[in-house]
């Protein structure tokens, strides 16, 4: 009986001497294994990063980044992962925590060298002002700010500056390498931003709207006018009664052009556009959203093509650029 | 059969110190090997020593300077200060409003209508190692119609306060252990672990009342778990537990040995939108002062499909869990079962539909046992708010049947974080 008594330190013994045999350590000069929270982080490391790192992204293009599932294969990658890059802001903060607790993995866990919060340093729109306490009566509010960043190209240079510098943190022999791509990557930003912006330059304050807002700081860098939402408050499905209020609206303010990401429920939307004849245009929200979107920068291309369109379509008049 | 009480603890001392000591000696390990290879490529011989040196200059260190830290520290306490209220840890506030509506011949009050429960929930990094969480519950008495008559008591709103959970989490462990210390739900089977507002019913599985207890299997002790490695990157997940036995449970009502548990959690993708659980779990403890022993295998399965597209407007889940319990007595061994199987649909954006059916037998006694069937109605108002209505018929063992309704809201303030999947 004496046997089965010591089971429990068996158990144990087995434990330790399994996990001396599988456990295997990683030589420097193998690729960094970066795991991103959204997959438009992923795009902008790879180009920083290159042919040092695999990317994996855990949230897909054309799911919603508030709410993805912390499912327990996603641990298994971040258990395995050399860097993690998350957006921050506390979009994530339904999934990101239990799922970097449950990896057990020290080397990303904020603090640590292997950790890239891609909000450091950005200037952020819409951080909520006055009584905290009073923040959730407004919907689903971000405290720190609207965390939809990444939709500003010109901001995308400095997630990849936050990027290359967790990049060196973590292979500081390979400095140089993401410097050039670092300098590479922001002049084609800089040249894809200016010739988005010319392309859109002739609807210049077209009035349009949104499902969720999600599009703040793609407003502010191109130039059209966002004017509202169908959502009546963040995170708050519209009623039928607040719905004909946007109607109205739209009516008078001649709105046009409805804006939603695809993992909305077009329901709502296309009700609006048979009442007003307003077009409605699916943008991506994120690299991979639709499967020609494999870069950041296919991204605006995208969405600035799908935008224009849109205005065609509805008949909107290009106003002849000064 | 018997055996000395100070023996287990032994036993159980020495894996305790085996586990510490080894995985602090190792931890140490895989620490100096990350910092060397972030300075450079190639680790040689002489970067080796130069950490022993390092290592042997900063012990010596550390025991000359105790004094000169006494005057240091006063400076330091002024920094801490004004910080102070950033550094408080993340807390929310749960609470549990519930109304039942039973049929009159139950064996409880008709109608009855109460905050049932609030807790406090405080969560925060204690360091870059660890990580605690402490819980502490507010309950009132509720209606039970499965429990006999003299248990019956209503709310009277007299509140009885209660550390529900605290632990402290380790987050550096090497080779993908963690270990959990304190007070805390054991890793049972599927729902043990979720605190009875995450669930998607509202009433507790008669399996988990009849072989836990109202609390569930709730204990003061040590978890560790692993990730198993393997090559196919399957979620295999080992939890071996070893608490006090000291449970308010009807399945372990020696109080004299340790309860010892071990869990196998397996978990795989089977496309995008189609995940499958399926975990094992064992218990062992006695259930005398003669020390009997009581054994409890049990099984769950859990299958989720969520398209990604639309994941916040159609999902559908199927949660089954069954027990076997081989309870020896000084007379005879009962051979008892029990299990539950509950599924639930997503309607829309906010609704939700399930069904649940439960079959409980007893510890002590496999002859008899109970029956419930319920229907449940959600509505998520918001991540911060949901209504659950649900209705049961359900057959009590040796009394009547009968129908009842239950409502429940459950509503959040404060930083809550995310539930386990």
């Amino acid at each position: 009986m004496l046997k089965t008594k010591n089971k429990p330190l068996k158990y144990a013994l087995l434990v330790i001497v399994l996990s001396v045999v599988f456990t295997k350590s990683v030589a420097a000069g193998e690729k960094i294994k970066i795991v991103t929270s959204l997959p438009d982080l992923a795009g902008i490391a790879r180009e920083i990063g290159g042919k040092y790192v695999t990317t994996f992204a855990i949230a897909k293009g054309y799911q919603d980044p508030h709410f993805v599932d912390p499912k327990p294969s996603y641990m298994i990658r971040l258990q395995k992962a050399d860097m993690f890059i998350q957006v921050g802001l506390d979009l994530e903060i339904g999934w990101v925590p239990p799922l970097l607790e449950g990896a057990r993995n020290s080397k990303i866990l904020p603090g640590a060298a292997g950790y890239v919060d891609a909000s450091a340093g950005i200037p952020l729109l819409e951080v909520p002002q006055g009584d905290p306490a009073k923040l959730r009566a407004e919907g689903d509010i971000h405290i720190y700010g609207n965390p939809h960043y990444w939709l500003d190209p010109l901001r995308g240079k400095l997630i990849a500056e936050n990027i290359y510098q967790g990049l060196c943190r973590v292979q500081p022999q390979n400095k140089t390498q993401f410097e050039n791509n670092l300098s590479v990557f922001r002049n084609k930003i800089d040249e894809l931003t200016a010739k988005l912006q010319a392309r859109l330059e002739a609807y210049r304050g077209v009035k349009v709207i949104a499902f969720h807002n999600s599009w703040p700081y793609f407003d502010e860098r191109f130039h059209f006018d966002l004017v509202g939402f169908i959502e009546p408050k963040p995170g708050i499905p519209p009623t039928p009664k607040h719905l004909v209020s946007v109607i109205k609206s739209m009516k008078q303010q001649a709105i046009r052009l409805m804006i939603i990401s695809p993992y909305f429920s077009k329901k709502t939307s296309r009700l609006i556009a048979a009442k007003t004849g307003a077009v409605l245009v699916e943008l991506a929200g994120s690299v991979g959203a639709q499967p020609e979107i494999k870069t950041y920068f296919d991204l605006f291309e995208f969405n600035i093509d799908k935008l224009i369109q849109g205005m065609e379509q509805a008949g909107i008049v290009p106003q002849n650029a000064k | 059969m018997v055996y000395p009480y100070q023996f287990s603890v032994r036993i159980f001392g020495i894996i305790f110190c085996l586990l510490l000591n080894y995985s602090i000696t190792l931890f140490a390990q895989s620490k100096g090997r990350q910092a060397v290879s972030m300075d450079s490529t190639v680790v040689d011989s002489t970067d080796m020593l130069l950490e022993a040196e390092f290592a042997r200059e900063l012990a010596a260190e550390k025991k000359t300077s105790t004094s000169g830290l006494a005057a240091g520290s006063r400076e330091i306490r002024g920094l801490v200060s004004r910080s102070g209220s950033t550094l408080n840890p993340k807390i929310s506030a749960i609470g549990t409003f519930l109304g039942a509506a039973t049929q009159e011949n139950a064996a409880s009050k008709p109608l009855d209508i109460g905050l049932q429960e609030v807790e406090i929930v405080f969560d925060a990094y204690v360091d870059p190692y660890t990580k605690a969480t402490f819980i502490i519950g507010f309950g009132d008495e509720q209606e039970n119609p499965f429990a006999g008559p003299d248990e019956a008591a209503a709310f009277d709103g007299e509140f009885s306060t209660e550390l529900e959970e605290g632990y402290l989490t380790t987050l550096s462990l090497p080779f993908s252990l963690q270990l959990k210390a304190g007070k805390f739900l054991g890793n049972f089977g599927k729902i043990n672990k979720i605190h009875p507002h995450a669930w998607n019913f509202i009433d507790q599985p008669l399996m988990y009342a009849n072989y836990f207890g109202e609390e569930g299997l709730l204990d003061r002790g040590l978890s560790l778990s692993w990730l198993v490695p393997n090559p196919v990157g399957l979620y295999q997940e080992l939890t071996l537990e070893a608490t006090s036995g000291a449970v308010a449970s009807p399945s372990f009502t020696g109080r004299k040995d340790l309860l010892y548990l071990i869990h196998l959690k397996n978990y795989v993708d089977l496309n995008e939108n189609t995940t499958l659980e399926l975990g094992f779990s064992g218990i062992r403890s006695s259930n005398d002062r003669e020390r009997h022993k009581s054994h409890l295998g049990a099984i769950d399965l859990t299958l989720r499909w969520k398209p990604l597209r639309r994941n916040r407007y159609k999902s559908f889940e199927w949660m089954s869990e069954a027990l076997l319990s081989r309870r020896d007595t000084a007379t005879k061994t009962i051979n008892s079962t029990a299990f539950y199987s509950f599924l639930r649909y997503q309607l829309s954006r906010r609704f939700f539909i399930g069904g649940r059916y439960d079959y409980a037998e007893f510890p002590d006694d496999a002859d008899t046992y109970e029956k419930a069937v319920s229907v449940v109605l959600s509505f998520f108002a918001t991540e911060f708010q949901k209504l659950d209505l649900q209705y049961q018929y359900g057959s009590p063992a040796g009394r009547d049947t009968f129908s009842r309704i239950l409502l429940r809201s459950v509503f959040i303030i404060g930083a809550h974080g995310a539930h386990k999947y």
